[in-house]
């Protein structure tokens, strides 16, 4: 077995992430679920099925450190590989580890200003250059559209083909949009060209996509989750 | 309050001066009381010198729960051996504080080295002991630079709990990290003190925060500080919810209060946080915050020790010690939260049951069993520490070290206390003391010689870094042997070696700091003047696909003839060093010549033949050969071996392995792009970047054959305001061109020679 089998197997094919056309636009993502549902990991295997397609990935974590956040990719990858015959794997955890880049801000630091000025840092001397972006940790609660825009122009500035953020909603916030996308994203998700939401229902765990501009997938369609493991599967 | 005073002040001398200051404003009814106490104190205190001296020599059984084993250990320059300093100073050790880079040029206890006085760094960890209010202290400050992490290794095998230090700005730094992680290979229980609260930018809620996300730890910050940078003044016990002042030329006047009103929010706000956390580990605590009830502070210490031990909580403390500030709350906590001896459990191998595993008694009255875990080469020969794991030992024993089997007389028994030692008559179950003239190696098990076992062994890392010394004149070059012969006895993590092709001593260790510190060493204390050559890395070599081989080694020139087949396979091997696999049916080669397949491949194993580096992963299978009824001997099959490793490693497609360390880079922000630049130009992976405010710590994996002169740079591009640390991590196939390279160069060196 090779790194293409997982590509080919991975149940975000079903999604349409990594399709030719999906891949030539660009696009903002979001993964939201209350508190503790699993946005990391769902965020991660985004990641890892990103790298494995030949991307390198500029992982934000927001609030956590370095060693958790590289921890999570370590935990993943083995959850993935577990019990499968991998021709050259150490090779394929080394190639993971070379297109990853993991940086970490405090919450009260981070902003899209001081991002691009550290992208810039690492693009002048050729250290690192994303092709998607992972934003985990951000805080929606206190984002205006202005803010989020902001990362849109930063995509488009810098040829990024995805930026995926996490965001947590809370239960006892009933405001919702059009689109069903729960607050505190409501008045934003017009800015996302995906938006997926983990919901815990009594035998399983579901990742429900809410929003899909690309037209590959309706909304509606599901994934599940493998409550033990958190890595996803097919609905 | 005055009263109070005078009992903190321990050293009886200081009671009587001190008694008789205050006396002259105290009432005169009160006076004579303190004079009183002071002589009834004095007396006291010969008492008990007198019985600590009977408890010694073993005349009386020593009460276990009365002593602590512990450790001092932190990132580089967090305070450690200050505050081991004050320590000292309170437990009436020592009576005058000197700095670790002390303008009085005295330097700190126990950096009793001078090189260790002038770099204001710790290099080897001392040991000294101290009583607090009736407790025995053994302490093992230990270095906090990466390089001599073996030290750190040895002493957390032997103690019973440990206090991590971190600084109040830098907070959990890599090498905080990487002894923590020491500490957890050793299940030790441990106290966390926030140091440098003094500091501008000191953060200790933030330092908490830290513990938990980076380490993993549950803890929870025991103490409040009152004020913080200068002026910090004291603490809040947020168990006993009483506020404490450190007054005093040198913070040894301790003044309880009640905590400052604007305070007790903030008191009320983490002890509710750290009551939360620390009731999972006593249902009487759980049951009375569940009724609401006044909490007893003792019914608090009790949940705190329990979690402690139990590896489940760290207490968090605070201070400075430099400024002389909380480091008597820490020494209450040491006793009132680190496990005594009997707390833990120390397991033993019986080497008679074929090493099955046992718990050690910790009773004096059992067979002894010790541990060699660190020797030392002086001026009156060898001292080895030993920590005690059960039974007794008296001055004139004798005693069996396990792994030789020879008997020995224990002549001399001391107590050490940095580079000073007391003579003591005997030492118990738990105790921390060095003997004189036993010969014997850093992980020695001794006994009573009435049971055969073994303390299961130390993790001791492998020598990453070389570099050849020359001796400039025949005197050097005696000097030199002496003084090798001592570091490598000393420090497992040393070696030397002789390089027969080009006949210079070689030196090995785990970084530039370690070796430049043994050259330096050499110098001072031996008189040998060397000169170092070029650092070189250790590369290693590998296989990375599996050949076949079929070899026969003939020779019949004259003489008795020699003649072996053998045939057989080798393959990478994932886990260890070498594998050696007898897949020989039928007799093809006799049994007797087996063993010397296995020697003729582990001899190839020393050298490879890319760049002469030892080869390491492989597994070699033999599964067929030949062999003579006359001609075969032991030397032909090692020497077949040898021509059939050489055939199939070439077909095997052998690749050099290079270290790679482990590197972060720590300092201001504004120096971020600077410093992920300069790794990126020494062939280092960048993991991640973590920015904290205006500091940032910029994680990366960089070769060790790329870092020599790192910190120059660094130093250069930061204008001083960033530092690097690094550490093993592991091997890895180089690129191929530095591959090419290597061939290269060892090729001509072979040319040359």
């Amino acid at each position: 077995m090779g790194k293409e089998d997982l590509v080919v197997n991975n149940p975000l094919r079903v999604l349409g992430m990594g399709t030719k056309a999906e891949d030539e636009q660009q696009r903002m993502g979001l993964i939201m679920a209350r508190a503790g549902l699993g946005k990391t990991a769902i965020l991660v295997q985004i990641a890892l099925d990103s790298i494995l397609r030949g991307n390198k990935v500029l992982h934000v974590s927001i609030g956590e450190g370095v060693e958790k956040t590289r921890a999570w990719y370590d935990d993943i990858l083995n959850l993935m590989v577990e019990g499968k015959d991998f021709d050259n794997l150490p090779e394929m955890v080394s190639e993971i580890v070379s297109k990853r880049m993991i940086m970490t801000f405090k919450e009260s630091s981070f902003g899209a200003a001081k991002l691009e000025e550290r992208l810039k840092d690492m693009v002048q001397q050729d250290i690192f250059c994303p092709d998607c972006m992972i934003i985990d940790g951000y805080d929606f609660g206190e984002t205006t559209h202005e803010q989020l825009q902001e990362f849109k122009a930063f995509m488009i500035t810098h040829g990024l083909k995805t930026i995926w953020f996490s965001a947590v909603s809370h239960r006892g916030d009933d405001r919702v949009s059009e689109a069903g996308v729960p607050a505190p994203c409501h008045e934003i998700d017009d800015l996302f060209e995906m938006i997926m939401m983990i919901v815990p229902e009594q035998d399983a765990i579901k990742l429900n996509l809410l929003k899909c501009t690309s037209g590959a997938v309706e909304p509606g369609t599901s994934l599940l989750l493998d409550p033990s493991t958190m890595l996803i599967k097919k609905g | 309050m005055q009263c109070v005073f005078l009992f903190q002040i321990r050293c009886v001398a200081c009671r009587f001066i001190v008694g008789y200051l205050l006396n002259k404003e105290l009432p005169r009814c009160v006076a004579p009381y303190f004079f009183i106490s002071s002589w009834l104190m004095s007396g006291q205190g010969r008492l008990e010198t007198d019985t600590k001296r009977l408890l010694r020599t073993g005349i009386m059984s020593v009460d276990l729960s009365k002593m602590r084993n512990i450790g001092i250990s932190a990132h580089i320059d967090s305070g450690k051996t200050t505050l081991t300093e004050r320590i000292l100073f309170y437990t009436d050790r020592i009576h005058a504080i000197h700095d670790v880079r002390g303008k009085d040029g005295v330097g700190a206890k126990m950096d009793s080295m001078e090189l260790e006085r002038e770099r204001g760094i710790t290099i080897q960890s001392a040991a000294t002991y101290c009583n607090w209010k009736g407790v025995d202290i053994n302490i093992i400050d230990t270095p906090g630079h990466v390089d001599f992490t073996v030290e750190v290794e040895r002493a957390l095998r032997v103690l019973d709990g440990a206090v991590l230090v971190l600084c109040s700005v830098g907070g959990v730094q890599s090498q905080s990290i990487t002894v923590n992680r020491q500490m957890d290979r050793y299940t030790v229980p441990r106290i966390a003190f926030i140091n440098k609260c003094d500091r501008t930018g000191a953060n200790p809620v933030r330092v908490t925060g830290q513990l938990r996300e980076k380490l993993g730890l549950n803890a929870h910050m025991i103490q409040l500080p009152i004020g913080l940078e200068n002026d910090l003044v004291g603490v809040v016990d947020l168990v006993t919810m009483k506020a404490i002042y450190f007054e005093g030329d040198n913070g040894e006047v301790i003044r309880e209060a009640d905590i400052p009103a604007e305070l007790k929010d903030d008191a009320a706000g983490l002890r509710e946080e750290m009551l939360e956390a620390v009731s999972m580990f006593s249902d009487d605590l759980m049951e009375a915050m569940l009724e609401e009830q006044d909490i007893d502070p003792a019914l608090v210490a009790d949940a705190i020790r329990k979690g402690t031990l139990a590896l489940g909580f760290v207490p968090v403390m605070i201070g400075s010690a430099y400024k002389n500030k909380a480091v008597q709350p820490l020494l209450d906590a040491v006793e009132a939260y680190l496990p005594c001896p009997t707390d833990v459990e120390n397991l033993a191998l019986d080497l008679e049951n074929d090493e099955a595993e046992f718990s050690v008694t910790n009773d004096d009255k059992d067979p002894l069993i010790m541990l060699a875990f660190k020797l030392e080469d002086g001026r009156y020969g060898q001292l080895t520490y030993v920590r005690t794991y059960q039974g007794r030992l008296a001055k004139g024993d004798s005693i069996i070290n396990v792994r030789t089997g020879k008997k020995v007389k224990v002549g001399r028994l001391v107590r050490m206390h940095s580079d000073e030692m007391e003579e003591i008559d005997g030492c118990g179950a738990g105790d921390i003391v060095a003997l004189f003239g036993v010969d014997c190696a850093s992980g020695d098990t001794f006994t009573d010689g009435t049971s055969t076992c073994s303390m299961s062994s130390m993790h001791i890392p492998k020598p990453v870094i070389s570099l050849s010394v020359i001796p400039v004149d025949n005197k050097s070059q005696i000097n030199m042997s002496k003084a090798l012969n001592r570091f490598t006895k000393e420090d497992p993590t040393f070696k030397t070696f002789v390089d027969h092709e080009t006949n210079e001593t070689i030196i090995s260790g785990m970084g530039e700091l370690h070796l430049e510190v043994y050259v330096e060493r050499m110098k001072r204390e031996y008189n040998a003047e060397v000169e170092v050559g070029a650092p070189q890395v250790a590369y290693r070599e590998t296989i990375s696909a599996r050949a076949e081989f079929n070899y026969t080694h003939k020779k019949q020139t004259g003489g008795s003839g020699q003649f072996g087949r053998v045939a057989g396979f080798i393959e990478p091997l994932e886990e260890g060093e070498y594998e050696f696999v007898d897949e020989i049916v039928g007799g093809s080669i006799p049994r007797e010549f087996i063993s010397s397949c296995d020697k003729g491949f582990q001899k190839s194993l020393a050298k490879g033949s890319l760049c002469g580096a030892p080869i390491t992963g492989v597994r070699c299978t033999i599964n067929d050969g030949a062999a003579h009824n006359v001609d075969s001997s032991d030397v032909a099959f090692q020497l077949a071996a040898g021509g059939a490793f050489r055939e199939g490693y070439m077909k095997a497609n052998p690749v050099i392995m290079e270290p790679i360390m482990k590197v972060a880079v720590e300092g201001p922000t504004e120096f971020q792009g600077a410093a992920m630049g300069s790794i990126n130009q020494r062939r280092g992976m960048i993991i991640g970047t973590n920015e904290e405010g205006n500091y940032t710590v910029v994680e990366a994996e960089v070769p060790l054959s790329e870092m020599f002169g790192y910190s120059t740079t660094l130093r250069s591009l930061t204008q001083g305001k960033a530092e690097f640390t690094m550490e093993f991590a592991t091997y890895r196939p180089v690129p191929k061109s530095v591959g090419e390279e290597l061939v290269k160069q060892y090729q001509e060196e072979k040319k040359n020679s």
